[in-house]
């Protein structure tokens, strides 16, 4: 789907004109005229960022055509796009777990260059503003572990459209039985089962839980915060621990006190299944919370409560989403940072905040009015403060692992396989994938 | 240059244009595919690029208990999908060989499932199949059965369903055009004979047809091993691996794993399979023309 957004060739060439007049031009008049392309998925934020395009371009000349694709399909089409020679984006949107193979393949560019250009680099931009988890987790590249901040670490890409967990439970609910806000991961679980013993045919929690990424999703919300990790600082796999059974176990009771059908759920049907009123509670990202609050497509209006992820021995909710970056094979890169810096400013962070997207500042969850538009995003700051950039590994091979985790995952819902012996054989996989992959050779 | 020289050459330049194309749109993705598969290829990288590693990707399959499982799967999809279609569809064609009033109109409607997108097929189905607002739990609902859940605990089951709604036309309107195209004479010599219905159908419409639904079942057989769209939707290849097909994994492994050569390693794999199959096929249907001209020889002999 390629929409072009365009607006009048008048009152650009006005623009323009004025700005040649007085002498000089301003930082875009340079670029005015230019068309970008751009690539971004079909996405609650990325809707909202399309909104305020238009705007863009009249504050700068330059235009912006979008390429819109669904996000599991992006990485496949921008591998192909990044690895030509001359590539057709000027700015790409990817996933988080995409910038470990971007990177690895040195397809992006390096923005120390475009920061360090006073043409080009907004003095008033107040990178310590954006929500430094994030920033971590989704543009730093090739500090500690290779895929964290560090000193030896640069950045590549600004988190836009990034996203956090948070807690969405039934006020109504949980007041007519008298049941607390779920503030640890014990009480989480206690409610989860309770709930559809007290309201017959509704479910606890809905979570994803489908064979795959959604049930790899899942079971890492919780071995974060129950206190695991995937590996341990030398890439040993340590998923086969305590914590990885605790937060496998979680996950089980969840989906077994779930609603119907909660094992083939994807993160919409999740959603859904909430809104319609099946389920008492959802744990998953922001992204889907302003759904809960528009009547047009939710039961639920106005009786949801907002609390943080619930902490086990940490507090940890998930990192993920988006970020924005420069492929090396852009046409034209001067302006494509222009639109980034744009976009990811105060200014341009509020205002696709205000449509609905999720902000990547801490001065926008501040923001009066959005507060009064959106009442949990002050929750929503708050959470940020403990999200955790390392809550899964971004590494090129990650992707065979998800897969591998996610449907050991799936057999242990479905077909009752025992856990620990489960997570054995994910880390003995793992372990077989790592070292082909050259992570023990140091060893 | 001699007129028989440029007599003997001229078949060739008249087909010269056609094997180009062949060579250009056949052979060479398929020389591509094939020489990716001996290399650890990434899909950043370009084929030169990538690593050689010898038959080191067939290996790795070979012992991959997730690559076994994903063959038996397809296998067992192939299996009942093929066998229960063609019985249908051959049963059906039996049926409704006969001037009904309105057959044309029944003839379009039996066809509309093979005309919707396969994506649509399994979102279609999904829904349908959905554990509480689908319309297979809503009626065991209603005449008071307990729920089913399809997509989890039976869905191999529910995708083969799906299959079977969506393929046996295929069958049902090939089997019926080789129905219709039956030499009447030896139908009727049976029926003067005072062969009932039964027998006709036996010994005479099924061997008569049989060249016909060979193919069509090598056909669907094909079609079996490779469909993708409607299981990718349906489930995605869960719960487990229960309905992960090769095709799934094929296309999960290139995009999912990032593993170029070991998806088209797995690719010649499945190729390697289809082709024993379509031989074996080919040589059963051999055999079984020499025995009948066999025994057409003795009797011929014995009068």
């Amino acid at each position: 789907m390629l929409k072009t957004l365009k607006t009048g060739v008048a009152a650009t060439l006005l623009m323009t004109g004025a700005a040649y007049a007085d002498g000089h031009g301003g930082p875009y008049a340079e670029y005015a005229g230019t068309t970008l392309v751009v690539n971004f998925p079909a996405h609650p934020h990325y809707n909202a960022a399309m909104k305020v395009l238009p705007e863009f371009t009249k504050e700068t000349g330059i235009e912006v055509e979008v390429d819109q694709l669904p996000y599991l399909k992006m990485r496949e089409r921008q591998t192909l796009e990044l690895a030509q020679d001359e590539g057709e984006y000027d700015l790409i949107s990817y996933v988080v777990f995409s910038k470990a193979d971007y990177v690895f393949a040195d397809q992006l560019e390096n923005l120390a260059k475009y920061f360090m250009n006073p043409k080009l680099a907004d003095p008033n931009y107040d990178a310590e503003d954006l929500i430094d988890g994030y920033v971590q987790n989704i543009g730093v590249a090739g500090g500690a572990k290779g895929y964290l901040p560090g000193p030896t670490g640069s950045l590549f890409g600004i988190p836009f459209g990034s996203e956090t967990s948070v807690l969405a439970y039934r006020k109504d609910i949980f007041e007519k039985h008298g049941i607390a806000e779920p503030e640890t991961y014990d009480q989480l679980l206690d409610a989860a089962c309770k709930i559809p013993e007290l309201e017959p045919g509704m479910g606890g929690m809905a979570s994803r839980a489908a064979s795959g990424h959604q049930a790899s999703h899942a079971f890492l919300l919780h071995l974060a915060p129950l206190g695991g990790r995937v590996f341990d600082d030398a890439w040993n796999p340590i998923i086969n621990n305590d914590a990885g059974v605790q937060a496998a176990n979680a996950l089980k009771t969840i989906v077994d006190c779930g609603p119907e059908g909660a094992m083939s759920f994807g993160p919409s049907e999740a959603a859904n299944a909430f809104s319609n009123g099946d389920a008492a509670m959802f744990l998953d990202s922001i992204a889907f919370m302003p759904g809960f609050e528009n009547p047009d497509r939710s039961q639920v209006v106005g009786k949801v409560g907002y609390a943080m992820h619930p902490k086990g021995v940490r507090r940890g909710s998930q990192t993920g989403g988006f970020g924005i970056a420069i492929p090396k094979n852009a046409e034209n890169k001067e302006a494509a940072f222009l639109l980034m810096q744009w976009l990811t400013s105060k200014q341009g962070d509020l205002m696709v905040a205000m449509e609905g997207g999720n902000p990547s500042r801490f001065s926008t969850y501040q923001d009066a009015g959005l507060n009064e538009k959106y009442p949990f995003a002050a929750t929503f700051g708050e959470a940020l403060k403990y999200a955790d950039p390392d809550w899964r590994p971004i590494i090129p091979v990650w992707g065979k692992i998800n897969a591998d985790i996610g449907t050991t995952m799936s057999k242990v819902l479905t077909e009752d396989l025992d856990i620990q012996e489960a997570l054995d054989g994910v880390a003995e996989r793992t372990r077989a994938v790592m070292e082909e992959a050259g992570y023990y050779t140091w060893q | 240059m001699s007129i028989a020289r440029v007599n003997r050459l001229s078949p060739y330049m008249f087909m010269a244009p056609a094997m180009v194309i062949m060579a250009i749109a056949l052979l060479y993705p398929l020389g591509y595919m094939i020489w990716g598969s001996f290399r650890d290829w990434n899909p950043s990288q370009s084929i030169g690029e990538a690593e050689f590693v010898g038959l080191k990707n067939y290996i790795t399959l070979w012992n991959d208990p997730n690559f076994r499982e994903s063959i038996g799967v397809t296998l067992r999809f192939a299996f009942f999908v093929v066998s229960i279609e063609m019985v249908l569809g051959v049963g059906l064609a039996l049926l409704l060989d006969r001037d009904i009033r309105g057959m044309s109109v029944l003839r379009t409607m039996f066809i509309l499932p093979m005309m919707i997108a396969p994506v649509v097929v399994g979102l279609m189905w999904r829904y349908m199949y959905h554990p509480t607002i689908g319309t297979f739990n809503r009626f065991l609902e209603s005449i008071g059965l307990p729920k089913v859940d399809w997509l989890g605990d039976y869905a191999l089951t529910s995708i083969i369903i799906a299959d079977i709604w969506q393929w046996t036309p295929f069958i049902f309107i090939l089997s019926l055009a080789a129905l219709q195209s039956l030499p009447r004479s030896a139908l009727e010599a049976a029926r003067i004979d005072g062969a009932t219905p039964w027998q006709q159908i036996w010994h005479i419409k099924l061997p008569l047809m049989m060249p016909v639904l060979i193919v069509t079942g090598l056909l669907r057989l094909i079609d079996a091993f490779k469909v993708l769209e409607v299981i990718l939707v349906m489930t995605n290849g869960g719960p487990g691996l229960s309905t992960e097909i090769l095709a799934l994994r094929i296309s999960r492994t290139a995009t999912e794993f990032r593993e170029l050569g070991v998806a088209a390693a797995m690719s010649n794999y499945l190729l390697i399979l289809l082709l024993l199959l379509t031989v074996a096929m080919f040589a059963f249907t051999r055999i079984q023309e020499a025995r009948a001209a066999r025994v057409r020889a003795a009797a011929e002999e014995a009068s």
